[in-house]
């Protein structure tokens, strides 16, 4: 899987986070206020209107924390029965035709099988569940409007607030519940479509090297085991008649052999390495060119966008991921490196065997660097390296970090230059990973092309350490809370429109705001002028840019100064803050969702978590307010 | 004096506009009113003429065009004041898929009610709105009389002072209405306040204490019942054996001597047909009040 944007960290993220929330929520709430306020002058007169804004604003205040949570409660409940007279069980029966059919069609021969069958489940409850509270959300509200039974309510002393927020709850403890069913059930069912066993019997494998057994062991043997789930596997046993399946669409099994007389029997293990949940440890990516000069990014091969960007073989160039915080629990014995590399070759060299290439290990504080490993990098698939945590070096030397004056007119550069090591750093035969190689838990790996004439590319994410695995039942758990997460979008907009627009234009309302959050980016890239990955986004804001289309400018020469330019970019920064806050209120509806993470066995990390739910609560926070508020102004009985 | 007073509407207007502030209807126009604790106050007036306008405004159901409406000296919109109100509204709006039992829960659960006195009351309702044999059944299931009859105990349920019944006695039979309006009589025997409007213009006279008349959204009449059903300038004599001749001299014949005088006072017209005089000059002279308030 390529994860295209980088987590922040959740302690990094909790300083921007939620000042975000404020200031958009702190401008809405203003905006709301200005606006009352206007409304009530036009009324009532612009005297009369303090007075009425002033106690709108006491009684909102009020209304918005005095709220009892008895009738929250009470009202919770109604809206959970409310669900349940509608039927909502009817959606856990189709769901379960719905896996009972996909045993069926779903190929457990399948090259990723868990990719498959966590995309389906995943899938599957996400769209019956979303849809579900959809309808629910959107409906509740203007059908008690419509049956005026909303009447008989508000006519106790029941506030406005209480109202939105007992549907928000009950919608949400009821989609929740049928979610812990349905994961339950995906769970079982994933389990059990993945669970399968092969046969190894002898007269399929051969002995290899010489037929004679070494004394007091068996002949190593290999082969290929039976065909189940549409794979076989190789098969290999050693002298002491420990084997393994060897991989084979995503796992392997462990083979044990057990001997009575001339008889061997084989028994298979389960599946291993299927339902797992790798914790990757990305890095920091930066380049040097062949001069071993710093670069933010390595060398196009052409394509515009490309993702990947190009080191060149047989020379100094080198892709660097600097990697933080790597402390030694994590990684007890070796580095395991996972990298997934774009090859791109101008001659054609041996495509079999694979590019070759080296990894240097750099201590980024003493420029320290052992040539640790040379290797063969497999193109298209994941390869996996292994560094261990005493490394016998190739080749010891230092790399010093130097300024350097740029070229004329331009920034001055960095450069790495090579120091040999001092005699007795040269000749010591082992460094350690963490006390030799690392600052703080923080080291460098460079990784080298070493075929001439051929290129490596390499994006942040291509490469990562793998820690030891995490738990998959609470990565599935935890693809549970991506759609728990969405749903309570769902409802939280679908309550909010619905107190001021009919059901079905509600559900409108809602898809098309979740499907606004598409264009966030591009929103707050026309806002900040500056895109997600830190770019720049040529041509000011719409003011700017209008002037330019006119008269026939280029995005990137400046404005001429003056009255007109002054006036069109203050225009803008109102303009932009303004496309800012609205960017802010559409959530990325997708980036909520985490069925890849576990569908690709990459575990979903606690940040992410923390940073997502503490997003959606805060959309649930402002979204429950908004939709108190038009209650609270609308005419019940209208 | 002003503690007594529970209703309170000043000049109290409401136009309904429809969707881009067009003006549709002028449902209720400057209405003044004053309901005092304990009393019974009827609100009549034809189809349309504002009636449960007044009551939703009452309720905070819908916000003034201008003027004020204030129920316990707190402003209608305030819900706070709902604690200590009954609102049964014209049909009972009530959720179908719930038994009588549980509505009576659920609405108590939105006052501040123990559980212990939940049950109690909600026990106590069921009885007296004779629905003990259907407590256990969903709304869906029940008769137009018997939803009324829930509506009402839903109503009732925190013991309120001031109820609000939107025509209570529609959909219920001849026992039923006997029953509702004991229960009302009983109610203002409790000190709680009634505002009630309905079409039942018999029931109306067997149990206001006062009345308002309302036409096409105006005051015409205000004031007691037997006051406004009391014909001032004519007297009625009940007389027994009198002759010819004194008949036509009954006037003298009282005085001096005679016939035997059986009652002597005002009559009283029925509610019906003060109502439909009512009618009938407000669509002859329109915009006038009919007759200057007469309170007792
Ligand atoms: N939601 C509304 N939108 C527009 N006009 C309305 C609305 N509700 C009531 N009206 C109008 O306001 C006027 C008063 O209506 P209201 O319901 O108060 O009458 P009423 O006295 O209760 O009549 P009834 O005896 O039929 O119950 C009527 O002309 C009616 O058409
Ligand atoms: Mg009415």
């Amino acid at each position: 899987m390529i994860v295209e944007t980088q987590q922040l960290p959740f302690l990094e993220w909790l300083q921007s986070g939620p000042l975000i929330w404020l200031k958009v929520v702190g401008t809405l709430a203003l905006a709301g206020l200005v606006l009352g306020y206007l409304v009530a002058a036009l009324r009532n007169g612009p005297v009369a209107a303090l007075g009425i804004t002033r106690r709108v604003l006491f009684s909102g205040v009020a209304d918005l924390v005095l709220i009892s949570p008895r009738r929250v409660w009470a009202l919770t409940r109604l809206a959970i029965q409310d669900s349940l007279r509608r039927r909502v069980v009817i959606v856990f029966v189709v769901f379960i035709v719905v896996l009972s059919f996909a045993a069926w069609f779903l190929d457990p021969g399948s090259e990723h099988p868990l990719r498959l069958y966590i995309s389906f489940v995943l899938t599957s409850t996400s769209y019956l569940v979303l849809l579900l509270v959809l309808f629910l959300s959107a409906l509740s509200l203007p059908n008690d409007l419509k049956a005026k039974t909303l009447h008989t309510i508000v006519t106790k002393p029941v506030r406005p607030s209480e109202i939105v927020l007992g549907r928000m709850l009950g919608f949400t403890v009821v989609g929740t519940l049928l979610l812990v069913v349905m994961g339950l059930v995906s769970y079982l069912f994933v389990n059990r479509g993945l669970a399968h066993t092969h046969e190894v019997v002898q007269a399929d494998l051969t002995p290899v090297g010489q037929a004679q057994a070494p004394s007091g062991g068996l002949v190593p043997m290999k082969g290929f085991s039976s065909k189940s789930h549409g794979h076989r596997h190789d098969v290999l046993v050693d002298a002491q008649g420990r084997g393994r399946l060897e991989m084979a669409q995503d796992h392997t099994h462990a083979l044990v052999c057990t001997t009575s007389g001339d008889e061997v029997a084989y028994e298979v293990g389960p599946p291993e390495g299927l339902l797992i949940a790798r914790v990757p440890v990305y890095g920091k990516l930066r380049f040097v060119d062949r001069e071993r000069v710093e670069k933010e990014k390595g060398i196009n091969v052409g394509d515009e966008w490309a993702y990947r960007s190009y080191i060149e073989g047989g020379s100094l160039a080198a892709a660097i991921w600097t990697f933080d915080d790597v402390r030694p629990e994590d990684f007890p014995e070796r580095l395991q490196i996972e990298m997934t590399l774009g090859v791109f070759r101008t001659t054609m060299g041996n495509i079999v065997e694979g590019l070759p290439g080296s990894f240097l290990i750099r201590n980024p504080k003493t420029g320290l660097t052992v040539e640790a490993r040379i290797f063969k990098a497999k193109e298209f698939t994941t390869d996996v390296q292994y560094v261990p945590r005493e490394i016998a070096p190739t080749n010891v030397y230092y790399l010093r970090r130097e300024t350097i004056a740029g070229k004329e007119g331009e920034e001055p550069q960095v450069k790495y230059v090579r120091e040999d090591a001092d005699a007795a750093t040269a000749d010591k035969a082992q460094f350690d990973l963490f006390e030799d190689l690392s600052d703080n838990g923080r080291f460098e790996v460079w990784l080298q092309c070493l075929a001439p004439m051929q290129y490596f590319g390499a994006a942040q994410a291509d490469l990562y350490l793998r820690a030891s695995d995490a738990s998959f039942a609470l990565n599935f758990v935890k693809g549970y809370f991506g759609i728990w997460m969405q749903m309570v979008l769902v409802i939280a907009f679908g309550v909010m429109f619905s107190t001021f627009l009919s059901g079905p234009v509600a559900m409108i309302a809602t898809v098309g705001a979740l499907l606004g959050g598409l264009f966030r980016p591009f929103m707050i890239a026309l806002a900040t002028g500056q895109t997600a990955e830190g770019k720049v986004f040529y041509g000011g804001g719409p003011v700017e840019s209008l002037i330019r289309i006119l008269t026939q400018q280029n995005v990137v020469t400046e404005m001429e100064a003056g009255l007109r330019t002054t006036v069109a970019q203050t225009v803008d920064g109102v303009l932009q803050f303004l496309i800012w806050v609205m960017a802010q209120v559409l959530p990325e509806f997708g980036q909520f969702g985490s069925a890849d993470y576990v569908a690709y066995g990459f575990n979903i990390s606690g940040a992410w978590v923390a940073e997502h739910g503490l997003s959606t609560l805060g959309f649930f926070v402002a979204l429950f307010v908004v939709g108190y508020f038009f209650l609270k102004t609308r005419e019940v009985a209208r | 004096m002003p503690n007594d007073v529970v209703i309170e509407t000043r000049n109290l207007t409401k136009v309904y506009r429809d969707f881009w502030g067009r003006q549709k209807v002028r449902a209720l126009k400057a209405l003044d009113l004053e309901i005092r604790r304990g009393e019974i106050f009827g609100l009549l007036g034809p189809n349309g003429s504002g009636k449960t306008t007044t009551i939703k405004l009452l309720l905070g159901l819908l916000f003034p065009t201008s003027g004020r409406a204030l129920v316990f000296g707190r402003d209608a919109t305030d819900v706070t004041k709902n604690e200590r109100i009954g609102y049964l509204p014209e049909e009972s709006y009530l959720y179908k898929f719930l038994s009588a039992e549980e509505t009576l829960d659920f609405y108590g659960r939105l006052f501040k009610m123990s559980r212990r006195l939940r049950r109690q009351r909600t026990a106590e309702l069921i009885e007296q709105v004779g629905l003990v044999r259907a407590k256990r059944r969903q709304l869906r299931e029940y008769s137009k009389g018997m939803t009324r009859r829930i509506g009402l105990a839903q109503a009732l349920i925190n013991d309120p002072e001031l109820i609000l019944l939107d025509e209570p006695t529609t959909g219920l039979d001849p026992l039923g209405t006997r029953d509702m309006k004991q229960m009302i009589l009983d109610l203002r025997d409790r000190g709680k306040t009634i505002v009630m409007c309905s079409h039942q213009l018999d029931d109306v006279q067997d149990v206001c204490d006062r009345i308002a008349i309302l036409y096409e959204g105006e005051l015409k009449e205000l004031g007691r019942v037997d006051s406004l059903l009391k014909v001032h300038d004519v007297t009625e004599i009940h007389a027994k054996k009198v002759s010819d001749e004194t008949q036509r001299q009954i006037k003298q014949l009282i005085e001096r001597d005679g016939g035997e005088l059986v009652s002597m006072g005002n009559p009283t017209i029925t509610l019906e047909r003060l109502f439909l005089d009512i009618i009938e000059e407000s669509e002859a002279h329109p915009g006038r009040r009919v007759r200057g308030g007469r309170e007792a």
